[in-house]
């Protein structure tokens, strides 16, 4: 084999593996969603955040809008505090947007969906949400009907 | 400048708990062949290994025109090997390059000839070994006693001023034989330089050396000059030179005695 | 005593066995210094890219593939009971990103290169090749280990990305033609739930975690062995065998430490 030959060969095969791995992380990865890591954070307490995990996704209309980039349990409080990072591109949140917990389909992932308030001023870096909407847990919705069947 | 090259003083060497060498001391001039005889698995190999500093002693010393092998540094240990040439017993030609390169091999490493230079000095090496012919073909296409020929123009390619065979004459043919012998004893002449020649083939060695040391056992059982071994009435030197199947070696593996096995029946544990 | 025999016996090879695994470490602090000498010929390092790296293209591309198209099929035939047979593209995905892709290609990498090293090394060990580059004052291990050990860790995180990249279509091909799934909803699932960094990243960091080990082994293997061709032939074997469990084992180590939620 001569060394022309065999230098064209590694060449192409280091160049077919640079082209899969960039093939792999723009097709199937969420790149899109990096370029904007600069996102502004803003936080949620919740008093039961079901099934919500870090990165679980953000949106308003279900669109993503952002992702979740820490829970913690807040032992003063006695609640859950969620702060999710939010694109920058999606700065126009008023102050009074509500975020509830939401299952994506019947059996999916758990999400937090932004609704929208009223107000002129909009949520910026640091800010929290002060309308909450926890996740519903199963139990809990089998207990109130039963309790509410019962009464009857 | 001594007349003595190379000087060993008490050599100690073991691997395991085997003692292949128990207290050895040699003198090799600095000029002829000289020959280290002796039966097989004697550590003869294991000296010219201690020699080149492949391998470090238990005790004792080994110095090459003056320098203490194994205390010298890595960069100088390799500026000394440069000038030993040593022909190990496969020749250990490196297979993916062809004769020529394999031969042109140290000149491109250690030296900044052009390439022109190069080809003209491995040409003239492979024509002292008589293979100029062959230098396209590979290792793999050469006959043992080609190979060792090619292996014998690569370790004078730097013109070292010592070179080691490593029983060169083992396995070959006659007529390879006989042209290996004729190599060794002309190249000596013709280049002026030491030659050590580790064999344990008592008459073609024994034909071209100028001196002789006999290894048994890990140490030394006789040296001088062939003419003297030849005549020597030590048992040892005399059971080696001659050939005899008994003797200080003796012709039984270690057994109990034979009347004792064949009474005691099955011994099978 | 046969017991007292047996027990010195195994005493005698656990210290044989922690010696040798010493020696391989004495051999790594060796060889990494060594690897300066490719700055003056990078061609050694080349030579043994195509031999390491190129030569083991067709097995990866050909297992990639076939990989691909069982996850799809398994992934179907387990997702569509509920319904959710979209994310056929996830599971495939990160199946090969997390995990057959750096574990196969690492066990196929082991079996085909790992053991052409060592068998290569063990013969120039046994023919006294290195032994005659030493005398040559030519240092065997900057000559002829160095740049094997580094074409080794190089390959293997471009094999593992190509295995995925060849999988993945390969997945897509089955989904959409065989099992005649939206093309559309399979990438966008995809871009959904699969992350750069968490799945992609990772699975390159095993990837080259799980290259130098092989790489490691094969090398030491072979430089070690006995230079008998019984003692080759078990050095291949212990290459194929070691590497192998050392990829397995790593595997759950690095999976625990990366894909802890």
């Amino acid at each position: 084999m001569s060394t022309r030959t065999i230098e064209i060969a590694v060449g192409l095969f280091v160049a077919a593996g640079l082209a899969a791995l960039f093939m792999l992380a723009m097709k199937v990865s969420n790149l899109a969603n990096y370029t904007g890591d600069d996102g502004y954070e803003i936080s949620a307490r919740f008093d039961n955040i079901g099934g919500l995990k870090v990165r679980s996704p953000v949106a308003a209309s279900g669109v993503r809008v952002g992702q979740v980039t820490g829970i913690e349990y807040d032992s003063g409080g006695y609640e859950a505090r969620v702060t999710m990072s939010i694109d920058p591109q999606y700065d126009k949140f008023p102050t009074d947007t509500a975020a509830s917990v939401l299952t994506s389909g019947l059996l999916g992932e758990q999400f937090i969906g932004l609704q929208p308030g009223a107000e002129e001023e909009y949520l910026m870096a640091g800010s929290e949400i002060e309308l909450t909407q926890s996740a519903l847990v199963l139990e809990q919705i089998v207990g109130q009907f039963l309790y509410s069947k019962a009464e009857e | 400048m001594s007349d003595t090259l190379i000087k060993i003083r008490g050599m100690k060497f073991s691997r395991g708990e085997r003692m292949i060498i128990d207290g050895i001391d040699m003198d090799i001039p600095r000029k002829g062949i000289t020959a280290i005889m002796g039966p097989s698995g004697t550590g003869k190999t294991t000296l010219l290994k201690l020699i080149g500093g492949q391998l470090h002693p238990d005790a004792g010393s080994v110095e090459v025109d003056g320098q203490n092998v194994h205390k010298l540094k890595t960069s100088q240990l390799y500026a000394l090997r440069k000038r030993m040439g040593m022909l190990f017993q496969s020749g250990a030609l490196l297979t993916d390059l062809t004769v020529f390169e394999n031969v042109a091999y140290p000149l491109r490493e250690h030296t900044r000839m052009s390439e022109g230079l190069i080809r003209q000095l491995v040409l003239l090496k492979l024509n002292a070994v008589g293979l100029r012919g062959a230098a396209q073909l590979m290792p793999s296409e050469l006959s043992g006693g080609m190979a060792r020929r090619v292996a014998l123009a690569r370790a004078i390619s730097l013109d070292p001023m010592m070179i080691m065979y490593d029983e060169p004459f083992t396995g070959q043919d006659p007529i390879s034989k006989g042209v290996l012998v004729k190599l060794i004893r002309e190249l000596n002449d013709v280049l002026d330089i030491c030659s050590i020649v580790v064999s344990h083939d008592v008459s073609d060695t024994l034909s071209i050396a100028d001196y002789a040391y006999v290894v048994s056992d890990g140490e030394i059982i006789g040296h001088g000059h062939p003419q003297e071994l030849v005549a020597s009435d030590s048992e040892w030197i005399r059971q080696f030179i001659d050939g005899l199947a008994d003797g200080p070696v003796p012709f039984h593996y270690e057994a109990a005695p034979v009347l004792d096995e064949l009474i005691s029946g099955d011994n099978r544990s | 005593m046969m017991l007292l025999d047996k027990l010195q016996s195994l005493g005698h090879k656990s210290l044989s066995s922690v010696q040798r695994l010493g020696r391989g470490h004495v051999f790594l602090l060796h060889v990494l210094p060594a690897m300066q000498g490719m700055l003056f010929r990078p061609s050694l390092l080349i030579r043994q890219m195509y031999s390491v790296g190129v030569q083991t293209l067709l097995i990866i591309v050909v297992a990639g593939l076939f990989v691909g198209m069982v996850i799809a099929l398994q992934a179907y035939n387990a997702l569509v009971d509920f319904g959710a047979e979209d994310s056929v593209s996830v599971m495939v995905v990160l199946s090969l990103l997390r995990e057959l892709g750096p574990v196969v290609t690492a066990l196929l990498f082991a079996g085909r290169a790992g053991s052409a090293l060592t068998a290569e090394i063990g013969l120039m060990k046994a023919t006294e090749q290195l032994s005659g580059m030493e005398m040559m004052a030519v240092n065997p291990i900057e000559r002829v280990i160095a740049p094997r050990f580094l074409a080794g860790f190089i390959s293997m995180p471009l094999l593992a990305a190509i295995f995925s990249a060849v999988g993945v279509m390969g997945g897509y091909l089955v989904a959409i033609e065989l099992l005649g799934l939206d093309a559309g909803a399979f990438w966008s699932q995809a871009v959904a739930k699969v992350d750069l960094y968490h799945d992609l990243g990772n699975g390159m960091i095993k990837s080259a975690v799980f290259g130098f080990v092989v790489v490691w082994i094969a090398v030491f293997e072979g430089y070690d062995c006995v230079p008998t061709s019984e003692g080759l032939g078990r050095a291949t074997t212990s290459t194929v065998v070691h590497s192998s469990l050392a990829v397995l084992g790593l595997d759950f180590v690095l999976t625990a430490l990366m894909f802890n939620e």
